[in-house]
């Protein structure tokens, strides 16, 4: 396949940096905050074309929304993009690629491994159940009723791709359209409802739909106790980037349960071009873009005006910005 | 547990101890476990009403009114994430001759409305070593919207969990 046959703009090898960034987190109206998030630009690079010299750096973003304490999305917020860099290493994965199928493979695995890693899937097999009487992951990080979401994209020159697992949430503005690039895994939705099920387990309205009337997550990293049926699957999708693309949100439910997709990147798309008019040299490469950040600020704002009670976390990144 | 799993003798501690009259509104179950630690090693851990958090993860803090005997009261506050944030809970009956601790809720922010419990410790030989059957029974209303079986199912999970723990914690001191 051939890159240039596409619409979007490849960069150049190595050339300018990332899309700007910025991320705001807050504890709310929480007694703890166990929300984390991450933007790491350069994380790792990956080949142009298979077999070939040449490769470009690929950016990393994400959000983890720990549950019952936070030593798993902390674990997550360290560890997840290194583990990723891992798999991309002995992936057949280029940037130039039509075929997603290598990236989903990716994704599963580096999933699976942090999931391994925090204690939510028992490396032996054995005991992430309630019944069982093995007691291997007694020192995992995460105890076993500790968990956290996770979305995370990657950009390439090329791609965004996106792999989610819980209720976060990833929405991209494409020409003033709002464009969910992740679907939100709950108990009470048909799909895992039925997938719970044939795993043995139950959906109990129990303060809102829950896996076994406890988790108001159907997927997550951690949970031990109920990993048979909250697993740590991701869905994964990669979506070719163009030139309408204005902006990406990542954020946490603290955020979607009370601003739409629509409102979110309206607020988004006025902030940013106002904001590219006032700033003219937007430099930062760590992901602490004002602009961004400002952006954020004002979607946690809004959430927490509108009386979000969670732990309210989003990033921003700005997809007009870096070369194009 | 399904009745049939349990031995003879596991069925008369259920049938002396753990018997309760359920109303039509109400749901009732009985969970077993068998934990490699002598009884003296469980019930030291069980018998502290004021210390749930000792075993149980769920359990955030506790604060306590009174000495630990029967009638005094505990205040639990739960970890984040689950439909539930505190229970005031009473304590009923702690035989330290027969192992026997009952407690009810009283209240607090959770559906389980007239929820009792009775845990109940047995000693038994587990591979030649001394080891504990240990049994929890509990019956409670079953809040609007839902039916036994919802009820069951979820206590069930929970005191499942807390089963998992106390045995982790009493084979961790035992060792
Ligand atoms: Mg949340």
């Amino acid at each position: 396949s051939n890159i240039s046959t596409r619409n979007a703009q490849v960069e150049p090898p190595n050339s300018a940096g990332p899309p700007l960034s910025g991320k705001v987190l807050v504890c709310g109206r929480r007694r703890e905050m166990e929300d984390a998030a991450v933007i790491v630009p350069h994380f790792t690079q990956i080949p142009i074309v298979i077999g070939a010299e040449g490769t470009c750096d690929l950016h990393f973003f994400g959000v983890y929304d720990g549950h019952s304490g936070s030593q798993a999305s902390n674990f997550c917020a360290d560890r997840f993009h290194h583990a990723l860099s891992e798999e991309l290493a002995t992936a057949n994965v280029a940037a130039d690629m039509e075929d997603n199928s290598e990236w989903k493979a990716v994704m599963k695995s580096c999933f699976l491994k942090v999931d391994r890693e925090v204690g939510g899937v028992c490396p032996n097999g054995v005991c992430d159940n309630v019944d069982s009487s093995a007691n291997c992951c007694i020192n995992a990080i995460a105890p076993e009723n500790v968990g956290t979401t996770a979305v995370i994209a990657v950009l390439t020159p090329a791609q965004i791709v996106v792999a989610n697992c819980g209720d976060s949430r990833a929405v991209l503005s494409r020409g003033g359209t709002a464009v969910p690039v992740s679907v939100d895994h709950k108990p009470g939705s048909e799909d895992e409802t039925s997938r719970i099920e044939a795993a043995g387990g139950r959906v109990i309205h129990w303060d809102g739909y829950r896996v076994a009337g406890l988790l108001a997550v159907s997927r997550s990293l951690g949970d031990r106790y109920l990993k048979q049926y909250v697993i740590s699957e991701p869905d994964v999708l990669c979506v070719p980037r163009t030139k309408d693309d204005e902006c990406l949100i990542l954020a946490s439910d603290g955020l979607w349960d009370v601003i739409s997709n629509e409102t979110a990147c309206d607020v988004a798309r006025r902030c940013l071009a106002h904001a590219r008019r006032k700033y003219e040299h937007r430099r930062s490469e760590h992901g602490d873009d004002t602009a961004c950040a400002q952006v954020a600020a004002l979607l946690v704002k809004l959430a927490y005006g509108r009386g979000s009670k969670d732990n309210i976390s989003v990033v921003v990144i700005d997809l007009k910005s870096g070369p194009s | 547990m399904t009745v049939g799993d349990s031995s003879p003798t596991e069925l008369n501690y259920i049938a002396q101890y753990h018997h309760h009259s359920i109303l039509e509104h109400q749901a009732s179950s009985v969970i077993s476990k068998r934990i490699r630690a002598s009884v003296d090693v469980v019930w030291s851990i069980i018998r502290r009403f004021d210390e749930p958090q000792k075993y149980k993860t769920f359990v955030k803090s506790c604060t306590m009114r009174g000495e630990l005997q029967p009638g005094c009261v505990r205040e639990v506050c739960i970890i984040s994430g689950l439909p539930a944030t505190t229970s005031i809970e009473e304590l009923e009956e702690l035989d330290d001759e027969q192992h026997i601790m009952r407690y009810r809720l009283l209240g607090g922010d959770h559906r389980l409305n007239n929820y009792k419990s009775v845990v109940t410790l047995h000693a038994e030989t587990i591979d030649g070593k001394p080891g504990t059957l240990i049994i929890e029974s509990f019956i409670t209303d079953v809040p609007g919207g839902n039916t036994k079986d919802d009820t069951k199912f979820f206590v069930e999970t929970l005191v499942k969990c807390n089963m998992k723990a106390l045995a982790e914690v009493c084979e961790k001191t035992s060792l």
